[in-house]
């Protein structure tokens, strides 16, 4: 009888283990930046700060604020970044700085059963 | 006996895990081009074999955005825009064919795309929510007409017969490289993968699953992260693209002022909110998106009829139009 107590315990922890496992590694991070192509920051996009990130053509204001991120301030002469505005799901770009700054992950298509989302 | 039992739990692990890696043959790397974020899916048998296909469409994106940089004083589009009025410029064979197909919807929309709407877009203040004065942008407005581009096929050159005109290919370029990036997947024995280019998209057979790709399009009045898909269909060897309001804009006075401007008068265009639009050609999706978007919800229904490609425009009020293709393939969200 304990054996098989033993059994169906260990049966349901291994399969809660296994869809616990997955949601976790599922959220992923909520606001990732690479530098140069390596994940430089992990940040919550939940919690409001501002962040200089150092690259080529000085600094970069990263902001985020209520669930969003935008660039603030960069010295690139194009200012592309700076006029993607804010971003509460998606990627913003620097070429000039070598900044990509994710919001949310391509998980979360994932979760909803998209390959991709156009628009 | 407990060893039995644990033997049975042991497999009953094996069997789970096993079952959960269900995406070994599909491989995903993102790359920032184009000044935007390109991620390609691939379906191959390892992962060097789908890595070196994807690094070699990446090369391929790279050098073809470098060609048609609008911010490159080295790309061959600024040579060009340096040179409106003055002289001819020559182009490789692909800068030359997106000119043409640029040509081609715009002739096809009777100006309601067209890639010289430069001078126009230049005068908005998106960051600053600045709005040009009446003035300034009917000064502007005969630097726009894409009948002033000249092309000699022959020699390989393009002209831009007016001094200050300026050609922005932004709104086809990244269809086209969409469509560049698919030939090189298969050129590298790719048969199933889907490209995307921020929102350009173009997918080509199935999912290891033998499912479509199925791609969600964005809600253009997105209210709550729940919102963000609006409605999603499934791709099969074909391209989608994605034309709205809310991408670039500003609100001043009550009034939204957006990027999508009618070449005609310089100034946005009301009658949608956004378009979205499915055919086999990136740069045709990528370029009719704009044209429809100005055309409106009638006009632009008859011109993707026309133009053999299916769309969905979301109106001013909010609502949803369809070609009759897209029925029984696309999915309105619930909350919507």
């Amino acid at each position: 009888m304990a054996d098989r107590l033993l059994f169906f315990l260990l049966i349901s922890l291994a399969i809660a283990g296994i869809f616990v496992s997955r949601d976790a590694l599922s959220k992923g991070s909520d606001v990732i930046i690479e530098v140069d192509g390596k994940p430089t920051y992990t940040l919550p996009l939940y919690t409001d700060r501002l962040l200089s990130v150092v690259g080529p053509h000085g600094d970069t204001l990263v902001e985020i604020q209520g669930g969003k991120v935008r660039v603030k301030e960069a010295h690139c002469r194009n200012q592309i970044c700076v006029r993607e505005g804010w971003v509460s799901r998606g990627v913003i770009v620097c070429l000039p700085n070598k900044l990509v700054i994710i919001v949310g992950g391509s998980n979360k298509y994932k979760k909803q059963g998209l390959d991709a989302i156009t628009g | 006996m407990l060893k039995a039992y644990l033997f049975i739990l042991l497999f009953v692990c094996l069997l789970l895990n096993s079952c959960s890696s269900d995406k070994l043959s599909t491989y995903q790397k993102s790359k920032a081009l184009l000044d935007t974020y390109v991620t390609i899916t691939v379906v191959a048998d390892s992962q060097v074999a789908a890595d070196m296909a994807i690094e070699n469409a990446f090369d391929v994106i790279e050098r073809f955005g470098d060609m048609v940089n609008f911010f490159s004083d080295r790309s061959e589009l600024s040579a060009i825009n340096r040179s409106a009025g003055v002289r001819e410029v020559g182009v490789s064979a692909e800068t030359l064919d997106i000119i043409e197909k640029a040509i081609y919807v715009s002739d096809k929309s009777g100006g309601a795309f067209d890639p010289t709407i430069g001078p126009e877009i230049r005068l908005w203040d998106f960051i600053n929510k600045t709005k040009p004065s009446d003035l300034e942008i009917r000064k502007n407005l005969p630097l726009v007409n894409y009948k002033n581009i000249i092309i000699d096929k022959g020699k390989s050159t393009v002209f831009l017969k007016k001094k200050g005109m300026l050609l922005d290919l932004g709104g086809i370029a990244k269809g086209y490289a969409a469509d560049l990036a698919v030939e090189a997947l298969k050129h590298k024995g790719i048969t199933s993968g889907l490209v995307a280019i921020a929102g350009d998209i173009k997918a080509f057979g199935l999912k290891p699953d033998r499912k479509p790709w199925i791609v969600g399009i964005k809600n253009p009045r997105q209210k709550i992260v729940e919102d963000e898909v609006i409605a999603r269909l499934p791709l099969i060897d074909k391209a989608i693209s994605t034309a709205g309001d809310y991408e670039r804009y500003f609100i001043a006075g009550g009034q939204r002022f957006h990027h999508l401007l009618i070449p005609r008068t310089g100034y946005p265009a009301y009658a949608c909110q956004s378009v979205s639009l499915i055919s086999d050609e990136g740069a045709m999706t990528d370029g009719f998106d704009t044209a429809l978007f100005v055309l409106g919800p009638e006009k632009g229904l008859a011109l993707a009829k026309e133009m053999g490609m299916d769309a969905m425009i979301i109106d001013d009020k909010g609502a949803i139009h369809t070609t009759s293709g897209l029925q029984g393939k696309l999915t309105i969200e619930r909350n919507y």
